[in-house]
Order: C-alpha cells, then sequence, then structure tokens
C-alpha cells in the first residue's frame, strides 16, 4: 500500500450553507459600510470619515456639556443658547456635504472601476439588489452623521434631565428624529448614488456633487432674493432636506424665502428629486455594459 | 541560550576598474520598513549587461537608483562620476526604458518621441525622432495616438525615446515583455549592436532564455543583494559545493565512464539509455581537459560533450535558491 | 498657437493638450452656463439694488466656487496626473530645468481655466445689471483668484495623492468653513482677497472682505509663486515613477 496523499487538489466545490440573495445583500452593505468608513483599511482611508463624524458630533457634545455647566435658569430665559434639533443641522452641514460627496462614489466607482461589479453580479445580486444594497449603505452611512448627533444629544439631555417630559413625548420626539434623519440622508444619497452611477472617477464625482450642492444654493439664493415666488427654494438640495426636518418638528427656519413654502410643495419637490435621481442611477446601471 | 553575533562585516567592494561608467557602491535602499535593495556594490562598463532576479528582487528599485529617480538611502551611485540625482547634464546621457505601461496616451509615436528630442534640445529632433523610430521599426507617420497602440508597440516606442538622444547608457527594465518573437529577437540583436558599439546596456530581465542572448555578462539580484556578478559561465565554476553535470556520448561510454572516475575527475556516474552517460564532476575545468585524454586511452569515439546544467538557469536558481 | 512650431514650448502644449478632456471642459462649461442663467434672471427681477444682488451671486457662485474648482481640476492633474500614471519620468529624465516643467504646468492649466471660468462669470456680471464696473470687478477679482488658486493647486497635485479629494476639503472645509470664523481667519482664504477686490473695484461692501489695498493685490499673486516654488523644490526631490 502507498501511503501517498494529496492534500490540496486546488479547486474545490463549496460545501457550506448558501445564504441566498438576502445573505449577499446584507454582506454587501456590511462591507460596503466597512470600506465606506476605511475600517480594515489603512490609516490614510481612516481619516476623511473620521473628520466628518468628528465635525458632526462634536456641537452635540458641546450643547450637552453646556446644558450641564450652565443653571437651569440661564437656560430657561436665554432660549436661544441651545439650538433645537432642527435647528443642529445647521452646525453640521459641512459634514454632511463631506459625507455626501464622499460615500456614495467609494461605494460605486471603485466598483466600476476595479471590476468587482462583474463579480457581484455573479453571485445571487442582479443590477437591482446591488442597487438597493449599495443605496442601504450610502443612507445608513449618511444617517450616522445626520441622525446619530441629534440621539446623541437627546441621550445627553435626557440623562442630564433636560430631555422630553415623560415616555410618550420621548416616543414622539424620537419618531420625528429618525425622520427627520432619514429625510436628511435620503435625498443626498440619491442625488450622490445618480453622479457616481454616471462617472467612474471616484474624485470626479466627489467634485461634481459638492459642487451640484453648493452651486444649487448660490443659484436658489441669488433667484430667490430676486423673484417673489418661493418655488426657486426648491433648486436648493442643501437645504430643501433641512428645511423639511424644521416642518417635522413643527417649526419654521430663518432660511429667505423659506416660510412662504407650503409644506405640501416642499414635500413634493423633495420627492421629485429623490425618485429623479434614484430613476436615473437606476438607468445607467440597466444599460451599463459590464464586462466586455 | 543563543548568542546573537553580529554579521561579518561585507568584503570591501572590488577596485573600480578604469572604464567602469556606473559605480555602485554600498548603496541600500528603503522605503519605511522594506527594504528593496541592500548594501549593494557593483561596477559597469561599456557593453550589454543583464540584471537578473526574479520578481521583487529589487532590480527595478536598482535601475530606478541608476538613473537618479529616486535617492539612495545609504551609498552612493556614480553615472560618469556624477550623481544622476541632481546632475542634469547627465540626463542626456542617460536613456531608460522604465517598466510602467503609461506613455503621453494623446500623442503619436513621432510626437513621444520627437517630445524627447526637443527636450534634450536636439538641432534636427524631427529627423532624429524619425530615425529612432526606424530602428524599433515603429512606422513614424503612423498617426494614431499612443492609446490605440498595442503592449509591444507601446514597449518600442519607449526604447525609441530612450535611444534618441544618443546616450552613452542605455537603461532597459524589462524591455522584452510583451513582445512577440520577432521583436524580441530584433531587440536584443539592437541590444548587442549598442553594446558592440561601446555603449553601456544594462538589461533588467526575469525571462532566463531571453538573457542568455544578449550577453555573458550578468549582476543577479535575490531579495534586494546582488547574488553575484560577472559572466555567468565563470560564475557557475565558483559554484564548487554543486558538481557540474555533463552528457558524454560514445561508442564506448561506460568505458569512458569508468575510466574517468579511476582518476577521480567525476563523483558520480549515471547510465543512459543506449550510447550515452551522465557524469557530475566537482572541477568543470579539469573535467574538459581530462575527456579527450581518457578517449584517446580507450580508443573510444567521442559523439558529445553537452553540460546539462551550465545554463543562465541552473545558476541563477542556484544562486536565488529556487 | 496654430502657428507655433510643435519644438516651441514643449511641455506646456504637452501638458495643455493632456488636461483637455471633453468631459472635464463640459461639465465646467455646464456650470458656466447655469451661472449666466441666474444672471439674467437677477437681471430680470424687480430689485432695487442690480450691483450689490449681482456682487453677491459674483461671490457666491464665483468667487467661491466656479474659480476655486475649475483651478483645482486642472491644476491638481497638471503635475499630479503624470506623478501617479508614471510619465513624469519622460520630463524628468531630460535636462530640462524643473522650474521650466512647473511654470508649464500652471501656465497650461491657466490657459484652460481662464475662458471657463471668467468669460461665463463677466457674462453673468453683465447679465445681473450691476453696471459695467461689476464687470469689470468680476474679471479681475476671479483673475487674481485663478492665479492663486492655480499655484497652489499645482503644488497640492504633486504633493499628495488624491489630490482632488484633499482639494474640495480645502475649498470647502477650510475657506469655506474655518476661514469664515472671524477676519483673522478670513485672512489665511485666498477667496478673501479675491473679495475684497471685487468689492473695491464694484465699490459695494460684502462680510469677509476687509483686506486693505496693497495686499489685496499682492497676496494671491504672491501665494502663487511661493506654491510654485515650493513644487519645484518639491520635484527635485521627490521619487519619480
Amino acid at each position: 500500500m502507498s501511503d501517498a496523499r494529496i492534500l490540496d487538489r486546488g479547486y474545490r466545490a463549496y460545501t457550506g450553507p448558501r445564504l441566498g440573495v438576502r445573505g449577499a445583500v446584507r454582506s454587501l452593505i456590511v462591507h460596503s459600510i466597512q470600506r465606506a468608513l476605511g475600517l480594515k483599511r489603512p490609516v490614510w482611508q481612516k481619516i476623511l470619515p473620521a473628520i466628518a463624524i468628528f465635525i458632526a458630533y462634536v456641537p452635540a457634545i458641546v450643547f450637552v456639556g453646556l446644558s450641564v455647566l450652565l443653571p437651569d435658569t440661564l437656560l430657561r430665559e436665554a432660549s436661544g443658547v441651545l439650538p433645537t434639533y432642527a435647528q443642529y443641522y445647521g452646525f453640521i452641514s459641512a459634514a454632511i456635504v463631506v459625507f455626501t460627496a464622499f460615500v456614495a462614489p467609494e461605494l460605486l466607482c471603485t466598483d466600476r472601476r476595479t471590476g468587482m461589479l462583474g463579480l457581484y453580479l455573479a453571485s445571487p445580486l442582479t443590477r437591482d439588489t446591488y442597487l438597493a444594497a449599495k443605496a442601504v449603505a450610502t443612507v445608513a452611512l449618511l444617517a450616522l452623521v445626520t441622525l446619530g448627533p441629534p440621539l446623541l444629544m437627546l441621550l445627553g439631555l435626557t440623562i442630564v434631565g433636560s430631555g422630553p417630559d415623560g415616555p410618550i413625548a420621548l416616543l414622539g420626539l424620537l419618531a420625528k428624529m429618525v425622520l427627520g434623519g432619514l429625510a436628511v440622508a435620503v435625498l443626498p444619497a440619491s442625488l450622490s448614488l445618480a453622479v457616481s452611477s454616471i462617472t467612474s472617477r471616484r474624485a470626479a464625482a466627489s467634485a461634481a456633487i459638492i459642487m451640484i450642492l453648493l452651486a444649487s444654493r448660490a443659484v436658489s439664493e441669488a433667484l430667490g432674493a430676486t423673484a417673489s415666488t418661493p418655488l426657486y427654494f426648491g433648486l436648493d438640495l442643501l437645504q430643501l432636506p433641512i428645511e423639511l426636518v424644521f416642518r417635522i418638528y413643527g417649526e419654521f427656519s430663518e432660511i429667505d424665502g423659506a416660510r412662504t413654502i407650503t409644506t405640501g410643495t416642499l414635500v413634493a419637490a423633495y420627492l421629485v428629486w429623490t425618485f429623479g435621481f434614484g430613476l436615473l442611477t437606476w438607468l445607467r446601471y440597466r444599460r451599463l455594459t459590464v464586462t466586455r | 541560550m543563543t548568542v546573537l553575533l553580529p554579521p561579518p562585516p561585507p568584503p570591501p567592494p572590488p577596485p573600480v576598474p578604469a572604464d567602469a561608467r556606473i559605480v555602485v557602491e554600498r548603496v541600500s535602499k528603503w522605503f519605511g520598513d522594506l527594504v528593496a535593495v541592500s548594501d549593494v556594490s557593483f561596477t559597469v562598463g561599456p557593453g550589454v549587461t543583464a540584471l537578473l532576479g526574479p520578481n521583487g528582487a529589487g532590480k527595478s528599485t536598482m535601475l530606478r537608483l541608476l538613473c537618479g529617480l529616486t535617492p539612495p538611502s545609504q551609498g552612493t551611485v556614480a553615472v560618469f562620476g556624477g550623481n544622476p540625482r541632481d546632475d542634469l547634464s547627465l540626463t542626456r546621457r542617460i536613456g531608460l526604458v522604465p517598466q510602467q505601461e503609461t506613455l503621453f496616451e494623446n500623442l503619436s509615436a513621432l510626437g513621444f518621441v520627437r517630445l524627447a528630442a526637443v527636450l534634450h534640445g536636439l538641432d534636427d529632433p524631427e529627423g532624429a525622432a524619425r530615425s529612432a523610430l526606424a530602428v524599433v521599426e515603429l512606422d513614424p507617420d503612423e498617426p494614431r495616438p499612443i492609446a490605440g497602440f498595442s503592449k509591444g508597440m507601446r514597449q518600442r516606442a519607449k526604447v525609441a525615446q530612450a535611444l534618441v538622444h544618443d546616450p552613452d547608457v542605455v537603461v532597459l527594465d524589462e524591455p522584452l515583455t510583451g513582445l512577440d518573437p520577432r521583436q524580441r529577437l530584433h531587440l536584443i540583436t539592437l541590444f548587442e549592436q549598442l553594446g558592440a558599439a561601446g555603449k553601456t546596456v544594462l538589461v533588467s530581465s526575469h525571462v532566463l532564455d531571453e538573457v542568455e542572448r544578449f550577453g555573458r555578462r550578468v549582476l543577479v539580484m535575490a531579495q534586494g543583494r546582488l547574488a553575484a556578478e560577472g559572466d555567468f559561465h565563470a560564475i557557475r565554476d565558483l559554484m564548487d559545493d554543486r558538481p557540474h553535470r555533463v552528457r558524454i556520448r560514445s561508442d564506448r561510454a561506460r568505458e569512458l565512464a569508468t575510466g574517468l572516475l579511476e582518476r577521480g575527475v567525476v563523483v558520480g556516474v549515471r547510465l543512459g539509455d543506449g550510447d550515452d552517460v551522465i557524469v557530475d564532476a566537482v572541477d568543470a575545468a579539469r573535467l574538459r581537459r581530462e575527456v579527450p585524454v581518457v578517449a584517446a586511452e580507450l580508443g573510444a569515439r567521442l559523439y558529445e560533450v553537452a553540460p546539462l546544467d551550465d545554463d543562465l538557469e541552473s545558476v541563477f536558481r542556484y544562486l536565488v535558491g529556487g | 498657437m496654430a502657428a507655433l512650431a510643435p519644438t516651441r514650448l514643449p511641455i506646456y502644449r504637452l501638458l495643455l493638450r493632456s488636461q483637455v478632456s471633453r468631459a472635464r471642459v463640459l461639465a465646467l462649461l455646464a456650470i458656466g452656463i447655469v451661472g449666466i442663467v441666474v444672471g439674467f434672471a437677477i437681471g430680470a427681477g424687480d430689485r432695487i439694488d442690480e450691483l450689490r444682488a449681482g456682487a453677491r451671486f459674483i461671490n457666491t457662485f464665483g468667487l467661491s466656487l466656479l474659480v476655486p474648482v475649475t483651478a483645482l481640476v486642472f491644476s491638481a492633474a497638471a503635475l499630479g496626473d503624470p506623478s501617479e500614471d508614471g510619465t513624469l519620468v519622460y520630463l524628468w529624465l531630460r535636462p530640462v530645468r524643473r522650474s521650466r516643467i512647473v511654470i508649464a504646468a500652471a501656465a497650461s492649466s491657466f490657459t484652460v481655466a481662464w475662458p471657463l471660468v471668467v468669460i461665463p462669470l463677466a457674462v453673468a456680471a453683465w447679465a445681473t445689471g450691476g453696471g459695467s464696473a461689476l464687470v469689470t470687478a468680476t474679471v479681475v477679482a476671479s483673475t487674481l483668484a485663478l492665479v492663486a488658486y492655480t499655484g497652489i493647486f499645482c503644488a497640492l497635485g504633486l504633493r499628495v495623492k488624491r489630490s482632488l479629494v484633499w482639494g474640495l476639503l480645502y475649498i470647502f472645509i477650510w475657506e469655506g468653513f474655518v476661514a469664515t470664523a472671524n477676519d483673522t481667519a478670513g485672512r489665511l482664504a485666498v477667496r478673501t482677497y479675491s473679495r475684497s477686490v471685487l468689492t473695491e473695484i464694484a465699490d459695494v461692501t460684502l462680510r469677509f472682505s476687509a483686506i486693505s489695498s496693497p495686499y489685496r493685490w499682492i497676496v494671491p499673486p504672491l501665494v502663487a509663486v511661493v506654491a510654485l516654488a515650493y513644487a519645484t523644490r518639491r520635484l527635485r526631490r521627490q521619487d519619480v515613477a
């Protein structure tokens, strides 16, 4: 008898459990989030998300600290010391822009440029489920800066005893918070997915997203200051979601021209943009040649 | 308990020959924690020299050091006595074919080579570019931009830009990759001609049968260190601890092998299936002297005496531990 | 240009060609056209102070957005692209002074960026009805800003990988966010100087434009010179390919 044996035959069929479409979508979401945050990647890749998260969370920490340090009487009299949850977004708009500009290009452009998309589509993922997973990952990442800080502020204020009165008020506030956080995340996410579906150069996509956000602001501001109709406000992709958050909390922002626009028009403009960008992304991927 | 002794000091570099054009002295290069080149000294004179080594041995880094594209972390590199990193005038005397594929993609081959000629300040850049392209067999009037070129065409355009200013030192990093056999042969012939014309041609490669054709002088790098330099047959002869294997074909092969064994010329004999034997000898020179003597004594006719491992590949495998 | 023999200004011509890609030019042209359309809309509105409205628009849209981003797109690529794809070696290993390479790069990106930036902004300024002073102010201020940004981003392209990303962070986080904290921080942003020039020539007042007269003219070109000198030094010292 020979004692020869083959230890490794190279290719072997996979015999473990198969997780199917849901497993594929779940792992794509997880890996996308890890990639964008620079987890398990060199330190250079962590700097940018770290800066954005820092900008987003520092005001929350500062405000909680203020509410501890300042006497209650002062806080009650000078009601402008602490911002409302809606006003908070004004402090962190830079972080939102940074994240919007860098997340989706990282998630979409890289896959097309490196050919990973072809491998993904050879798995149980289709173009639609692939895009859905990427969209969920993008919104989740953006929610990290749009939803996390207000939640942190709420938690802090509740602990120090300045939170809402009673569990029902707390639940109501939480619901508004989640809705508001998602509102600020979804429109920018769909914009950035659409831009990232057009070019496979990551840096170009980032630049274009920032340009579109800020140019839409400048244009809307210039037009809004001129014309009497408030419709121009709907052009402002940066302020539109934030204004929506104010309405969710039953407030008005201080932005010129925002007060005159009805909530219905605001929601309509929001949905038109969001679905428009979503449709563009979907069409681009439907027609995309993945491998030559 | 193990006592770590300091490593023995490296042997002093050999004296610099008078015709040396490239002098590398005790050069090391590291990138962060990665040591790419470690304490290497050698000289290169006129003629073709092959720089050999497996992938990742530090060949490309060595060639970049020679052209001044990156400074050594330690030691000195001199080309014609000057530092290629600082001395701009040296660039007139060096031609480099780098490894990377990308060229100025929207230029034509003529535009690309002419740009090199213009920047070198040649009197007739157009004419120089055309003749350089002719040397590598690229059509100067090819209108396509380089973006549409095949790998072989790119490779030849790179060689043309390196030769357009008639440099004294030509450094080529893996110039034969992507070429078809005919183009390879053409370029190998070109290197030989340049070497014969007194140019210093330094070619890196990890494909050994290519190298064997364009020069016997080699520098072998392994893991960032210089493993050997010189004529590769001479290097083979230095490898005393490893017997040379030679096949002898003769009408009286067995008697011949016995005779060689008795004289102590060979240390091992393996009988072939017909009229041949394979012998192992420690001293190849002695074997070459003794075989005809023994054959004459026995009255045997020699059909063939062929070294089996005197090729570059076996030298190389020995040196880099493959 | 056409009359220029291919042997004259070879590096400038080479880098000019490599920077002009259709996608880049069309994208930036589209933004410029948006600016012009908005300019007309401002001019058509029933505003009392058209000069001020126009100056504000040129400031937020032009000096804070179009000028720095356009400069970034071209200047960062001028030496950054060849440095990253390894083609820089075909310029470096030649008997050419390093300063000449850097100046050619800056000049070529300025040549591409200037018409894409200054012409649409001048048309937009005219369309707002702010008068000829606003047009002149726009041309001068945006040119001055473009000079400074070209220098800064040329150096940046050579210094860092992913220079477009870092450049955007500089433009929007530093200049757009940190440097608007107060006047002192504002002195560390190019746009404060160009804004001051805009307000001086057009004779309007805008926030963060309190740079006194000689400095608003001297600092932007000086910034460019210092940045290009740094880029030259960097080109001499850095690893190539």
